[in-house]
C-alpha cells in the first residue's frame, strides 16, 4: 500500500514542475526561445532561499517570494542583456537556444561560486542543503503539498483572467499571435517580451524555492531536472500555457510514482532510472502527438464521451 | 617562472585534448554547419564509442586467453575482478607487442565507428520527422537515457565504479604519453583532411544545397531524408571514434565522464566560436579554447588563496560569456565560412579565359 507521505510528496513535486514546464512554455509562446537557463535559475531559486535564511533568520517561507521576485529579474536581465537583440535581428532557433545555454553556463558558475563562498567563507554546509525540517503541517496535510496545489490552481485562474479580461492580457495574446501587427496597433512589443522573461524566470525560482522543502537541493539540481521541466512543457504542447501546468504535473507525477512503483516490482535498484520516465514521455510526445496536450480540443472529447457525434 | 618540463607537459595535455576535442568538434560541423541538422545530443555517439572501447574490446581479448574466458561475460566489468584482468591481458598481450597493440587500437577505432554508424542511422528516425529545436532536444534526450543506463547498468561498463581498458600504448614505454599523443594529431589530421574533401565532394555540395535551400534542392532530384541520414551515420561514426580513442587514452571508463556538458556544449562552443562551417575555423575555436581551459585548470591553485572559491568555475563562466558575445555580435564565428571550390581557382581562371577566347 502507498503511503499518504508519498502521495504529499508526490503532488507538491509535480505541482512545482508544472509551474517550472509552465516558466518555458511562457518563454517559449513570446519569443520562441527555449530557455536551457531555467535550469539554474530553478537551482538559485532554491539557494536564494538558503542563503537568506541563514543571513536574516525568520521562516524560510517568507523568502520564497522574494527568490521568484528574484530569479524573475534574472530572467529580465537575460532579455535585456542578449535575447532582446537577437530576436531583433531575427536569429534562428538554434541560436537563441544556444544563447540561453551561455547564460546557464555563466549563472552555474555564480552558484557554485555563492555555493564555495557560503562553504569557505561562513562555514555552511551549501553543498547540499536539507531544508525539509523547516517544514509544517496544516491539518494534517504538509505545508509545503498545500502551498504548491494553491499556487497552481491560482495560477491556473489568474492567467485564464489575465489574458482575458484585462487589456495588457490581450495585448499580449496578439502580440504571440503576430507581433508586426500588434506592432502596428501600438502595442510595444518588447513590453511584452520583457513581462514574459520576468514571469517564466519568476516562475523557475517559486518552484525551486517551494522544492527544497521536500527534496535535498545541490547546485546543479536544475541540470537534472530541467530534463522533467522540458517534457512537462513540451508533453503539454508547448503553445499552451494551461497545457504545460498540466503536462508538468503529469510528467511529475508520474515520475515520483511510476518509479515506486516500478521500484517495488522490480526493487530499489530501479530508482535509479527515475529520469528515464519523463524522457521517454517527452521522446513519445515529440514524435507521435507533437500538438501535445494543449493541442487536444476537449469540446469534442466532452462530446464523444457524451455520445454526441460531431 | 615555469619551467621547461612543465611547459612541456602542458603543451602535451593541450595537444591531445586538441587533437580528440577536433574530431569531435569536425564531426558536429559535419552534421550542423553543413547538414543542418541540430546535434543536440553529440555525446550520444561519443558515449557509444567509449562503451564500445571500455566493454568490448576488453571482453574480446579476454576471450582469447583460454583462462581468462570465463569471465568475458557479465562478469568482465565488475570492478572486483574487471581490474585484475585488464592487467593480465595489458602484461601478457600488449606488453612486448607493439604490432599486435597498433592492431587492437585499429580493430577498436572500427568497430567504434561501425556501432557509433548504426546508432547514427537509428537516430535519423526522429532527424528526418522532427526540425531545428524539437529534434535537437530528442536528442539530447536519447543521450541522457544512454548516459543513465550505463551509469546504473553494471553489465555495460561497470556502472559507477568503471572499468579499465587494455592500454595499447604500453608498449611504447616510458613514450606512451608521447605514442598516444601523435597518433592522436595523426588521426585528428586524416579526418579534417577526410572531412574537407567530404565537403567537396558533389556529396557534400549536395548537403549545402539542402541547408541552404531544402525546396530547392529538392527540385534538383536530391533526396533529403537520405543524405540527411548519411550525414548523420557519417558524423556518428568519427564521433564515436573520438570517444573510444579518448578512454583509450585515459585508461579507464566511467560512464559519468560523458556528459552534455562536456561532449555536447563544449564541442557546440568550439564550433560557434572558429565559424560553423569552416573545418578550418573549427580548428582555430578548437584550439583557443582547448588552450583557455588548460591553463586555468592548470594554474587554479595559483588563484585560490586570493578567492574565497574555486576557480575552476571560472571555466564554465567563460565559455558562457564567449557563446553569448558570440551568438550576439559575431554568429558567424572568427573565420566565416567560405565558398569551396571543387577545383583549384587557377584552373577556373584558365577555363574561363579558353570559354571567352571560343566566344570572340
Amino acid at each position: 500500500m502507498i503511503e499518504p507521505s508519498l502521495v504529499y510528496k508526490a503532488l507538491a513535486y509535480s505541482s512545482n514542475i508544472a509551474l517550472m514546464a509552465a516558466g518555458i512554455t511562457m518563454i517559449y509562446m513570446s519569443t520562441e526561445t527555449f530557455n536551457f537557463a531555467h535550469a539554474s535559475k530553478v537551482s538559485w531559486g532554491m539557494y536564494f532561499v538558503y542563503t537568506f535564511y541563514n543571513f536574516f533568520g525568520g521562516h524560510p517561507y517568507i523568502y520564497v517570494p522574494v527568490a521568484a521576485i528574484l530569479t524573475g529579474l534574472i530572467g529580465v536581465a537575460m532579455y535585456l542583456t542578449f535575447n532582446r537583440y537577437l530576436l531583433k535581428r531575427g536569429a534562428g532557433m538554434i541560436t537563441l537556444m544556444m544563447s540561453t545555454l551561455g547564460a546557464d553556463l555563466i549563472l552555474l558558475a555564480l552558484l557554485n561560486i555563492l555555493a564555495d563562498y557560503l562553504s569557505r567563507v561562513h562555514k555552511l554546509y551549501s553543498r547540499q542543503i536539507r531544508m525539509e525540517i523547516y517544514d509544517f503541517t496544516v491539518a494534517g496535510i504538509p505545508f509545503s503539498t498545500l502551498i504548491a496545489l494553491i499556487i497552481v490552481v491560482t495560477l491556473t485562474a489568474s492567467i485564464h483572467l489575465f489574458l482575458t479580461k484585462t487589456k495588457f492580457g490581450i495585448a499580449m495574446r496578439a502580440t504571440i499571435e503576430n507581433p508586426n501587427l500588434a506592432g502596428i496597433l501600438g502595442i510595444n512589443p518588447e513590453l511584452v517580451y520583457l513581462t514574459s522573461w520576468f514571469i517564466g524566470g519568476a516562475l523557475a525560482g517559486l518552484g525551486g524555492a517551494l522544492l527544497v522543502f521536500i527534496m535535498a537541493g545541490y547546485p546543479v539540481i536544475g541540470q537534472y531536472l530541467i530534463v522533467t521541466m522540458f517534457a512537462g512543457s513540451i508533453v503539454g504542447g508547448l503553445y499552451s500555457i494551461y497545457g504545460s501546468l498540466l503536462g508538468g504535473f503529469l510528467v511529475g507525477l508520474s515520475e515520483y510514482l511510476g518509479i515506486w512503483w516500478l521500484s517495488t516490482l522490480f526493487g530499489g535498484k530501479m530508482l535509479a532510472y527515475r529520469q528515464v520516465i519523463p524522457l521517454v514521455a517527452m521522446v513519445v510526445a515529440l514524435l507521435f502527438f507533437p500538438q501535445g496536450l494543449g493541442g487536444i480540443k476537449w469540446g469534442k472529447v466532452a462530446k464523444v464521451v457524451r455520445g454526441e457525434r460531431s | 617562472m615555469i619551467e621547461l618540463g612543465q611547459l612541456y607537459i602542458l603543451i602535451r595535455y593541450i595537444l591531445i585534448d586538441f587533437a580528440i576535442s577536433m574530431i569531435v568538434t569536425l564531426s558536429l560541423n559535419f552534421e550542423l554547419g553543413i547538414a543542418a541538422i541540430a546535434q543536440f545530443g553529440r555525446v550520444l555517439a561519443v558515449e557509444i564509442g567509449a562503451y564500445v572501447a571500455g566493454g568490448l574490446t576488453g571482453r574480446i581479448l579476454a576471450y582469447t586467453i583460454p583462462e581468462l574466458r570465463q569471465y568475458s561475460g557479465a562478469e568482465y566489468s565488475n570492478h572486483l575482478i574487471n581490474f585484475k584482468l585488464v592487467d593480465t591481458i595489458n602484461r601478457t598481450l600488449l606488453e612486448h607487442n607493439a604490432l599486435l597493440s597498433i592492431g587492437i587500437l585499429i580493430l577498436t577505432l572500427a568497430l567504434a565507428a561501425i556501432i557509433g554508424g548504426i546508432v547514427g542511422w537509428l537516430t535519423s528516425y526522429p532527424a528526418i520527422r522532427l526540425k531545428e529545436a524539437y529534434l535537437g532536444i530528442t536528442l539530447l534526450a536519447f543521450g541522457d537515457v544512454v548516459m543513465l543506463i550505463a551509469q546504473n547498468y553494471d553489465p555495460i561498463v561497470g556502472a559507477t565504479q568503471g572499468v579499465s581498458v587494455p592500454d595499447p600504448f604500453r608498449w611504447a614505454r616510458p613514450y606512451s604519453f608521447e605514442a598516444a599523443l601523435i597518433i592522436a594529431l595523426i588521426l585528428a589530421g586524416l579526418t579534417f583532411i577526410f572531412f574537407e574533401m567530404l565537403v567537396r565532394s558533389p556529396f557534400g555540395r549536395a548537403l549545402k544545397a539542402m541547408r541552404d535551400d531544402e525546396v530547392a534542392a529538392k527540385v534538383y532530384g536530391k533526396d533529403i531524408v537520405k543524405l540527411r541520414t548519411y550525414a548523420l551515420i557519417i558524423g556518428s561514426a568519427f564521433a564515436a571514434m573520438a570517444g573510444a580513442y579518448y578512454t583509450m587514452y585515459i585508461g579507464s571508463c566511467k560512464a559519468f565522464t560523458y556528459t552534455r556538458l562536456t561532449w555536447t556544449f563544449w564541442p557546440w562552443a568550439f564550433m560557434m566560436l572558429g565559424g560553423t562551417g569552416n573545418n578550418v575555423g573549427i580548428a582555430v575555436g578548437v584550439l583557443i579554447f582547448v588552450i583557455v581551459r588548460t591553463i586555468i585548470i592548470n594554474y587554479k591553485t595559483y588563484l585560490e588563496p586570493f578567492v574565497p572559491f574555486d576557480p575552476i568555475w571560472l571555466e564554465p563562466m567563460f565559455v558562457g560569456v564567449v557563446i553569448i558575445l558570440l551568438s550576439v555580435f559575431r554568429p558567424q564565428g572568427l573565420i566565416p565560412e567560405k565558398p569551396a571550390f571543387t577545383i583549384k581557382k587557377r584552373r577556373i581562371r584558365s577555363i574561363i579565359e579558353i570559354m571567352r577566347k571560343q566566344a570572340s
